[in-house]
């Protein structure tokens, strides 16, 4: 970096005030001349090396593919982006558009900001399309369009803190979408809560009935109205019989109302 | 050469269906432009075929095979009694290459079929016993063959027709069969007297019990010890299904509803 002072104060001083600028234009044209080289050459270095290839079928190409591109692709627009930003600094530097100092304390403490960031989407894209797999795998056997939209809907929300992790990083203001979010996690707790509440209650009821077992298999009881020899004692249902007549009852009723158990 | 060809032609000339057992793919696209119906019987559905009967153990022996092949289609309404059928399927090892022409009230139903599907507890926890049973038949108890008797399903009323002969080992414990541990477990509990039983969705609910239902009228073959008779009276007594490895013989048999269903020699397996 210091070499990159001198060699810009060397070019102030031997050119005039319009000459550095027009120099720096020229820079400025060589940079992104090469920089648009660089990209080309290095897909077509990747394109032999054969990495599209050896990548195929990994996560990161297949997040890469659904993006509409690829990993050769974001590779070498990652070394032309780099050559543009040198090229910029170095212009800016040498015109001395700005304070220098400022400039490179800022953009150094900058710069793992904004790598973390693009780590984050890169790290979120994955995670979501994992996400999205393992959910689609345990739905595989539940054959209804409905169950399409879980996988999808984890993805997404992966995808969001993802990208909030990344906006955060760069101080750009998230509070809006940090309230976005916590209403979102507030209705889906508040949802799943509401709705499963019953199967809640009954499989904490059919816990403590494994656990303990005040009736088992082929004892005969009565809850509430039914009364029969007990079949079957699950985590949510058990099931009695009587006179060909099966009774499957929830646990939660089971607790409701009281066993009483026939000994004779 | 024309002899066969037309001994062959004759086996397959106006069958209603054809039934492939477990066909690869390639396979079964050749049936593709067949017009008669093509029937595929198997331990899985991976072609997606349609219609399908599934094959609850790999049956060894080829009468067993198509016996639940053809049952199970019977049951499904896919074929109708009467009906000529044709089954491709493979003896020995390799490809396919056993053609069995049959007409389907050729022979009696045997229930094979009905026990496995229609039966109180699920088919796989019936499938879970046998694959249990076979593999005690096989190795037996320390090299000395055993005898057990499993009454699967219905054991609300079963554990009613029975009582302890000595402490439940498996109370307030919550062992399913198909659990991996359970093979091992039920091969030493084995040397117990008495009978497991296995509940509708496959907890081992007892070991240890001694069946008493009546005995009355239960018909099967005679020259069966004590172990079977008791098998057969529980089921005709209740829904169960009762799977037999006999100790005498070695082979594994099922009763349902009072009647002698499946007897199959676990050393085929």
């Amino acid at each position: 970096m210091q070499l990159g002072f001198d060699w810009a104060t060397i070019i102030r001083q031997v050119f005039s005030p319009q000459g550095t600028f027009v120099f720096s234009l020229v820079v400025l044209g060589a940079g992104i001349i090469l920089g648009y080289l660089v990209w080309r050459s290095s897909r077509r270095f990747m394109r032999e090396l054969g990495v599209p290839e050896a990548v195929e079928g990994t996560p990161f190409e297949r997040t890469a593919r659904g993006l509409g591109t690829s990993t050769v692709g974001i590779v070498s627009n990652l070394a032309a982006l780099f050559i543009y930003i040198t090229t910029v600094t170095a212009v800016l530097n040498i015109a001395q558009l700005t304070d220098p100092e400022l400039y490179w304390a800022r953009f150094t403490s900058f710069l793992p900001d904004l790598f973390i960031a693009l780590f984050a989407v890169i790290i979120g894209l994955i995670a979501g399309d994992k996400a999205k797999l393992v959910v689609s795998e345990r739905l595989r056997s539940v054959k209804m369009p409905e169950a399409t939209v879980l996988p999808e809907l984890v993805k997404y929300s992966i995808f969001y803190l993802a990208v909030l992790i990344a906006l955060g990083q760069l101080g750009v203001e998230t509070l809006a979408l940090l309230i976005l979010l916590a209403a979102y996690a507030f209705g889906l707790v508040f949802v799943c809560g509401l709705a499963l509440k019953d199967i809640l209650q009954a499989g904490a009821a059919g816990i403590y009935l494994l656990l303990t077992e005040p009736y088992s298999i082929g004892d005969e009881i009565v809850i509430g109205d039914q009364s029969g020899i007990v079949q079957e004692v699950d985590i949510l249902v058990t099931r009695i019989e009587s006179d060909g007549e099966e009774y499957i009852i929830p646990n939660k009723r089971v607790f409701n109302a009281g066993i009483v158990r026939m000994r004779d | 050469m024309n002899e066969l060809r037309d001994l062959l032609g004759d086996l397959v000339a106006d069958v209603d269906s054809v039934f492939l057992f477990s066909p690869n793919a390639s396979f079964f696209e050749e049936f593709d432009e067949v017009d008669e119906e093509i029937v595929v019987v198997g331990p899985e559905n991976a072609l997606d075929a349609d219609p399908f009967v599934e094959l609850p153990i790999d049956f060894t022996d080829l009468e067993g095979r198509l016996r639940f092949g053809i049952e199970g289609a019977l049951e499904q309404g896919i074929v109708d009694e009467g009906d000529e059928v044709l089954c491709v399927t493979q003896m020995f090892d390799g490809a396919e290459n056993t053609l069995v022409r049959v007409q389907t009230n050729d022979f009696s139903p045997s229930g094979v079929y009905d026990m496995f599907v229609n039966s109180r507890a699920d088919a796989s926890v019936v499938r879970d016993v046998f694959e249990v049973a076979i593999e005690l038949g096989k190795k037996g108890q320390k090299g000395k063959p055993v005898g057990a008797l499993f009454v699967v399903g219905d054991a609300g009323k079963v554990m009613n027709k029975s009582r302890p002969l000595s402490y439940n080992p498996f109370e307030k414990s919550h062992v399913h069969v198909g659990d991996p541990i359970v093979n091992v477990m039920l091969k030493e509990f084995s040397r117990l007297d008495g009978a497991f039983v296995i509940s509708d969705a496959g907890k081992i609910v007892s070991a240890y019990r001694y069946l008493e239902p009546s005995a009355e009228g239960v018909d099967i073959p005679k020259g069966l010890g004590a172990r079977h008779m008791a098998a057969g009276a529980v089921t005709r007594d209740t829904m169960a299904t009762a799977i037999v490895l006999s100790e005498s013989d070695g082979l594994v048999r099922a009763f349902k509803g009072g009647e002698l269903v499946l007897e199959i020699d676990p050393e085929e397996y």
